[in-house]
């Protein structure tokens, strides 16, 4: 979408699914730390990244978020052992086959950000934020109303 | 004497009455048939009979009912606007039209009328088009039906090859055909005879049968094969079932209703979780058993109008004629 | 009739007979001559209604979801595609081995149903494309085998490779133009489900797409739906999909889902390593191990 057609006022909004123990302390210790980002991010706090179902992503789309972000704990260090090296595997696939039916790139991620990365939150939140905006409103897999 | 015109020149009597109605008509679109509001360019699909029946212009797989809002405690429901316009139906074939007449029977009579459906169905003016030569899945005749007369037409339209004619059966039949009268010639013309029939099936006697056969162990053979999917009744011109759900988006919300069908598990599921027809027998049975019984006991007339797409579509070929020889043979 | 046929009945007859097993699941013509749709053989008067010919699409082992909870025995045709479904649903514990006769039968290749019933039946008809990309037209397991082995190994060696080169040509396009073709296809999806139910690699007791009052999906049929519906079965049969083609031909409005599941089995190939499903049951599926060397791209 060109500058021209966005609409007037908008902002992205962009949904962070972030694991309890490690990106959720890391959002925290951003906010302790005020570091600053943008508003745009909606955090929705899951067990484990590994919680993350497909649905709830293409779900997120559906309901009008412009780009979603998976975050849980580095490989090696999931509180449950194994569950972000599922992750791992599971949207290295899903995000082939989102890119596949035509979503952007930028508008599905994911990263590894621990509890003691503020400063890594704050900039992958912001980087992606900034992204979108440049890109636009997602129109693709969303429903009518 | 008939109204003829050359079927070269059907886009242009299209584009004529385009400007005054909604026209309808059968075409290919993105790899299906169906009907399509008139356009330049839309590529016609007049050979044979479209895939997917006219079925849902006047009952649309998801249709709004209406809207709804819950603020402060209050309620406020908003009517959904309906197109006003009257709407032309070209290429409406024989067995279409009598499904026409099956949906008449559920949504306007015995003291119920749909307005959804009403509101549609009285903006309808339906041109059927003969058949010359059936498809291979075709078993209307069978059924009672004539593939060259549509019951129900407000004008019937006859293949003649190179050109079609056109009779004006109703009063608003004759009054679209006034609009474009300049374009016929008037002409005696022959229509040429039917041909042959790949498939049959013979149903005298099968709905009185039928009352005596629940329990048969006929059911349990049939239905072995069978998926439980919808493809043959969301393909089928007179399947009707619907359900109605709200979606609901933070206070406001819209009523829906969508084509259903017996073969799902959520169609007769209970608020209890009891499953009254809990597997592919009772599934299938129910589906049979509506079209060639049920319906008949309370509307006089089978739910089936051999147009034969549930032939063509069922992935296991669970193909009906086969299930009334079955029936006729037990 | 074809020597494949009478020796299909000759097997049913015998399984029967002995009380090897109670019905025998095969296929017998049907409407059209290019039909060839499943059926179910309980007496050996009926044998003589079973055939093998170039349209025997239908994969059985699905049906042996229904026997599930079933005293007897079923004896199932298994040709390639057949019997990695079988392995693929005995994998997921679905279904118990030692009550299933199984009787392999070496597939030439199939013939493709839409072409047939275009082009008519004098012309030469192009094999279904599953049956071109097919690596294993030997059924892997069976406990009777009809048929040629050797000339059949033969024909496995000389297989080429699967043909890529659809999903390639929609990588190609850009990503406005892939969202547009999904969604024409997906917009003429009528949520029959055939696709779903015709499936061996879909069986679970309730599915997800049943669940509308739950609301994981919902009822109406719109482009954002269709493709919840679309992306969510893909990933449901990623890594499980033993491209037996069965969703696209059982698809009454012609989706090439195909598409779909090749992307999905071409990329895990290239992300985790080559896997065919439905080939070695002991094995752990793609998406239910992991290996901690995976690619790193979420750093
Ligand atoms: S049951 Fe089959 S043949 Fe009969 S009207 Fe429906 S789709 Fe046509
Ligand atoms: S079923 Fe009869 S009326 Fe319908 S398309 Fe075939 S021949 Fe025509
Ligand atoms: S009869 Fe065929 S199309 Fe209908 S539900 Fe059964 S398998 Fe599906
Ligand atoms: S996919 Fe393979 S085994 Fe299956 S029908 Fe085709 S060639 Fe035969
Ligand atoms: S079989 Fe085709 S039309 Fe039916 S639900 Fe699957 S994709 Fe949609
Ligand atoms: S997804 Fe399609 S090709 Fe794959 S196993 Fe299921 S039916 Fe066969
Ligand atoms: S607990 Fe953080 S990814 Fe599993």
């Amino acid at each position: 979408m060109s500058v021209k057609e966005m609409p007037q006022n908008w902002e992205p909004k962009i949904l962070v699914f972030a694991c309890n123990w490690c990106t959720y302390a890391g959002a925290d210790l951003a906010g302790l730390s005020r570091l600053q980002y943008p508003p745009n991010i909606r955090i929705l706090r899951v067990p484990c990244s590994g919680r993350v179902n497909p649905q709830f992503v293409i779900r997120a789309f559906q309901r009008g978020v412009d780009g979603v972000l998976v975050a849980g704990c580095h490989p090696g260090d999931c509180h449950y052992v194994s569950g972000n090296y599922f992750t791992r595997r599971r949207y290295l696939l899903m995000q082939r086959l989102l890119q596949y039916v035509g979503v952007d790139p930028e508008r599905f991620q994911a990263r590894w950000i621990s509890g003691s990365e503020g400063p890594k939150f704050q900039q992958v939140v912001t980087q992606i934020t900034e992204e979108i905006r440049a890109m636009g409103p997602n129109r693709k897999l969303r429903d009518a109303q | 004497m008939m109204k003829t015109i050359l079927k070269a020149k059907l886009p242009e009597m299209l584009e004529q009455l385009a400007k005054e109605y909604k026209v309808l008509v059968p075409a290919k679109l993105e790899g299906v048939s169906r009907f399509a509001a008139y356009r330049e360019n839309l590529e016609l699909a007049l050979d044979e009979n479209v895939t997917m029946p006219p079925k849902d212009i006047f009952f649309p797989q998801t249709e709004e009912m209406y809207k709804f809002a819950a603020k402060d405690q209050s309620l406020e429901i908003e009517e959904i606007p309906q197109d006003e316009k009257l709407q032309v139906i070209f290429g409406v074939r024989s067995c279409d039209m009598k499904s026409i007449d099956c949906l008449d029977q559920v949504f306007l009579t015995k003291g119920f009328s749909d307005p959804f459906y009403q509101d549609k169905r009285d903006r309808s003016i339906l041109i059927a088009l003969s058949c010359v030569k059936p498809m291979e899945s075709c078993f209307c005749t069978s059924m009672g039906i004539d593939p060259q007369k549509g019951q129900g037409a407000d004008i019937q339209a006859y293949d003649l090859g190179e050109k079609l004619a056109f009779e004006g059966i109703t009063e608003r039949g004759q009054e679209v055909l006034n609009k474009v009268s300049g374009m016929f010639a008037e002409e005696d013309a022959a229509i040429p005879p039917m041909g042959e029939f790949n498939l049959t099936a013979n149903v005298e006697g099968v709905p009185e049968k039928l009352k005596n056969m629940f329990d048969h162990s006929i059911w349990d053979d049939i239905s072995r094969k069978c998926l439980n999917c919808s493809a043959c009744a969301y393909v089928c011109p007179t399947c009707h079932c619907f359900d109605i759900a709200s979606e609901v988006r933070g206070e406001d919300g819209v009523k829906i209703r969508c084509w259903d069908c017996c073969m799902f598990d959520e169609y007769t599921v209970m608020a209890g979780g009891h499953q009254p027809r809990p597997g592919k027998k009772e599934r299938v049975r129910n589906r049979f058993l509506h079209k060639l019984r049920y319906f008949p006991e309370r509307y006089n007339m089978l739910l089936c109008t051999g147009c034969g797409r549930c032939v063509v579509k069922c992935p296991v070929n669970l193909d009906i004629t086969n299930v009334i020889k079955k029936i006729k043979e037990a | 009739m074809s020597e494949m046929t009478k020796k299909m009945q000759e097997i049913a007859r015998e399984i029967l007979v002995k009380g090897e097993a109670e019905v025998v699941i095969g296929w017998e013509k049907g409407t059209f001559w290019y039909l060839s749709p499943p059926a179910f053989i309980d007496k050996p008067e009926d044998v003589q209604r079973l055939v093998w010919d170039d349209f025997c699409h239908n994969n059985l082992s699905k049906y042996l979801v229904d026997l599930k909870n079933h005293e007897g025995k079923a004896a199932v045709f298994v040709k390639g595609c057949d019997s990695r479904a079988f392995n693929r649903l005995l994998q997921d514990k679905q279904i118990a081995r030692e009550k299933v006769v199984l009787i392999g039968i070496p597939c030439p290749g199939l013939l493709d149903q839409d072409k047939a019933k275009e082009l008519g039946k004098n012309s030469d008809l192009p094999k279904a494309q599953k049956c071109l990309d097919c690596q294993y037209p030997n059924p892997l397991v069976y406990d009777y085998y009809l048929g040629d082995k050797e000339a059949l190994n033969e024909v496995a060696a000389t297989k080429e490779a699967a043909d890529y080169s659809d999903v390639a040509a929609i990588e190609a396009m850009s990503p406005d133009e892939r969202y547009d073709f999904w969604t024409k296809q997906y917009d003429r999806c009528i949520r029959c489900y055939a696709c779903r139910n015709v499936c061996p690699a879909c069986s679970c007791r309730e599915c997800v797409f049943d669940q509308t009052r739950v609301g994981w999906i919902g009822k109406a049929n719109n482009s954002s739906e269709n493709q919840f519906f679309a992306l969510t079965r893909a990933m449901h049969v990623a890594g499980r999909c033993i491209e037996c083609g069965e969703c696209e031909r059982a698809c009454p409005m012609d989706i090439p889902i195909m598409l779909l599941n090749k992307k999905l089995v071409k990329d895990i190939n290239e992300l985790f390593g080559e896997y065919d499903a439905g080939i070695d049951i002991e094995g752990k599926l793609p998406l239910g191990h992991f290996d901690k060397n995976d690619p790193e791209e979420f750093m």
